[in-house]
């Protein structure tokens, strides 16, 4: 039989030990200095999409609807409510995709941004491109997308991505539907 | 029970660990020689991605609880290891001909970027526990089938006359090409299925 | 003076003639995942080179520290943690690479490259030439990963350095300059070549004409056969048939 021995385990244990102890604190450290500058830019980053997607608005504030949505309300110089920004998500080709819309005082859409997504370069990574987001300009109601859009509430479909335009569509379906409940609510209340 | 198929599908067709998200590559390219290794070494993947995500999904929760998630990475692949070790040495003493059979394998796994990719990939995409486990279930599987066919084109490229520069790993990149845009095939089967 | 020769040389092995992507055929699934378009490469062969070079350095300065059996967790835990701090570095400074890296940015870790070094190299020397060594090889992995990423985007999407604005901004944000569009390949881009097919396939061209260059210089093909290329193989083996343990013991 193999004799146990104390140091021989001892030792890798503890030196293991230590490494972790190290390589962790080393880990808080940097933690520490980069958290609040990795929020600053999310928060950034998010502030400069709600800019793109509403014209015109100098501020925004955030509101939370009855059933839980976030949506935000932009607000010209004069404090008057010039558009709405919501965000959604949904289920893309290469998984969790986010999509940002603006809404004018009238309904209207006037931006759409791809906050996050994970698609293939090259074909669901286009939706990016403004060819395909500023199709979306102008619309109205829910939307469906098809290979060559000839009605009104169409989207043309982007080549071999399909299932990506279908699910930005799908995200601006449901921003729509957010959309409408805020402004029913506020106009009603 | 739709969503689980749907998900199972999207990993084994649409988005092939291996085909489509280059996760594995180097099992794909080394171990693919023979079919019975390929079939080996995938089940071995199958057996610790499913376990690896039951695992971290818990611990992930917890990181989470206190706040602590940059040290996923670190923890994850630690976990990892530490897993694969201590299955194999259960494998070795109680089941023998289980360890016979993947028991080779088992430590090739451990930084195999498959592993630690499906549990980053589940906590990305925002899975919930069952959600996870389908997911990896349907990566390992996935990368068995990638493994598998590969496995079959590349016994008929053996006898194959190939030109001198080609010959060696760049036809097998080549035909891995081939296989890979034969998956691209299956781009949208899964939604127009559960559409 | 006999090291100094012996330390320039240490850095430019990595470059050509020991370069890891096509001639050791390590880190293959970054190589592919990331080459497609020049930037994310670029920030890739960075990200990699930084840890590369600095888990180098600890693991040389370390390795008569670390005990031979805890080896491999020991090497893990050091270049996991230098990964989470450029991920969080990346987050911080450069956010546009950290989703355009995505999940291979964390998946850093298990670059066999990395660790690769760590056992073949930087457990056996001095810290200097250690960290040479990360540096040259992490250049010649960017190198690679540039070539094959230049190939990708010109013919697949007709651009060049597109999005290189994201990049730069680090450093200034006033640079305007975000890449070349190639005409006519702009208006019709080969997409195969930035899908994982041409993945594949660009890397097998180029692994060929490596070859055909080292038979050139009378030096052996590039080849991976099973796990014999990877340096893990070794550890791997002893690992897997206890021996590890056994010799630990013999001692």
């Amino acid at each position: 039989m193999k004799k146990f021995n104390l140091k021989d385990i001892l030792i890798p244990t503890v030196s293991l030990f230590l490494i972790c102890a190290v390589a962790t604190a080393l880990l808080g450290m940097t933690n520490s200095v980069t958290e609040g500058k990795i929020k600053e830019v999310a928060a950034a980053s998010a502030a400069e999409a709600r800019l793109r997607v509403c014209e015109n608005a100098e501020k925004f504030e955030e509101k939370t609807d009855k059933n839980g949505n976030v949506y935000f309300t932009a607000k010209d110089k004069n404090g008057e409510t010039v558009g709405y920004a919501v965000t959604t998500d949904d289920k893309s080709y290469g998984g969790k995709i986010e999509v940002m819309t603006g809404f004018s005082a009238d309904g209207k859409i006037t931006g759409v941004e791809i906050l996050t997504i994970d698609d293939t370069p090259g074909l669901g990574m286009n939706a990016k491109k403004d060819s395909f987001r500023n199709e979306y300009l102008g619309k109205t109601g829910a939307l469906t997308v098809s290979k060559s859009a000839s009605a009104d509430n169409e989207i043309q479909a982007l080549t071999g991505a399909t299932i990506t335009s279908n699910a930005v569509t799908r995200c601006v379906n449901k921003a729509t539907e957010i959309y409408k409940n805020a402004t029913g609510g506020e106009n009603n209340g | 029970m739709k969503i689980a198929l749907s998900l199972l599908l999207t990993a084994i067709l649409t988005n092939n660990f291996i085909l489509c998200k280059f996760l594995g590559i180097c099992p794909f390219l080394g171990v693919s020689k023979k079919l019975n290794t390929a079939v080996g070494m995938s089940a071995a993947v199958i057996f610790v991605m499913v376990l690896a995500t039951a695992v971290t999904y818990p611990i992930n929760l917890l990181l989470r609880a206190n706040n602590i998630e940059y040290l996923q990475t670190i923890v994850f692949i630690l976990v990892i290891a530490a897993l694969v070790q201590l299955v194999e040495i259960v494998l070795k003493k109680y089941m023998v001909s289980l360890y016979n059979a993947l028991g080779i394998y088992l430590p090739l796994i451990t930084t195999n970027c498959a592993v630690l990719g499906v549990v980053l990939l589940n906590i990305d995409n925002g899975y919930n526990f069952w959600q996870s486990i389908v997911y990896s279930l349907g990566g390992g599987i996935g990368f068995m089938v990638a493994m598998v066919m590969f496995a079959g084109v590349r016994e008929r490229l053996e006898g194959c006359d190939i030109p001198k520069a080609l010959q060696g790993l760049p036809i097998t990149l080549v035909a891995a090409s081939l296989v890979s845009m034969s998956f691209l095939g299956f781009a949208g089967l899964v939604d127009n299925m559960f559409a | 003076m006999a090291e100094k020769k012996s330390i320039g040389k240490e850095f430019t092995k990595g470059l050509i003639a020991e370069n890891p992507v096509f001639r050791l055929v390590l880190g293959t699934c970054p190589t592919l995942a990331v080459s497609t378009s020049v930037s994310s490469a670029i920030g890739m062969g960075v990200a990699a080179t930084a840890v590369l070079l600095c888990s180098n350095i600890v693991i040389s300065a370390l390795r008569k520290i670390i005990p031979q059996k805890v080896r491999i967790p020991a090497y893990i835990v050091i270049i996991a943690s230098f990964v989470t701090i450029i991920q969080l570095l990346v987050k911080a400074f450069v956010p546009a690479l950290d989703s355009a890296l995505g999940v291979y940015l964390p998946l850093i870790v298990v670059n066999c490259i990395i660790l690769g070094r760590a056992e073949a190299f930087a457990s056996k020397n001095a810290v200097l030439a250690s960290a040479v060594d990360g540096l040259g090889m992490g250049i010649g992995f960017t190198a690679a990963l540039f070539l094959m990423s230049t190939v990708r985007e010109i013919l697949g999407s007709g651009t060049f350095l597109s999005g290189i604005k994201d990049l730069l901004a680090v450093f200034s944000g006033d640079i305007q300059f975000n890449g070349f569009t190639i005409p006519f390949l702009n208006e019709n881009p080969l997409t195969v070549f930035v899908l994982a097919p041409g993945g594949f396939f660009v890397f097998g061209i180029m692994i060929a004409l490596s070859n055909k260059l080292a038979e050139r210089k009378g030096k052996p093909k590039a080849e991976l056969n099973g796990c014999a290329s990877c340096p893990m193989a070794s550890s791997c083996a002893l690992i897997a048939d206890g021996k590890n343990c056994e010799e630990a013991d013999a001692k």
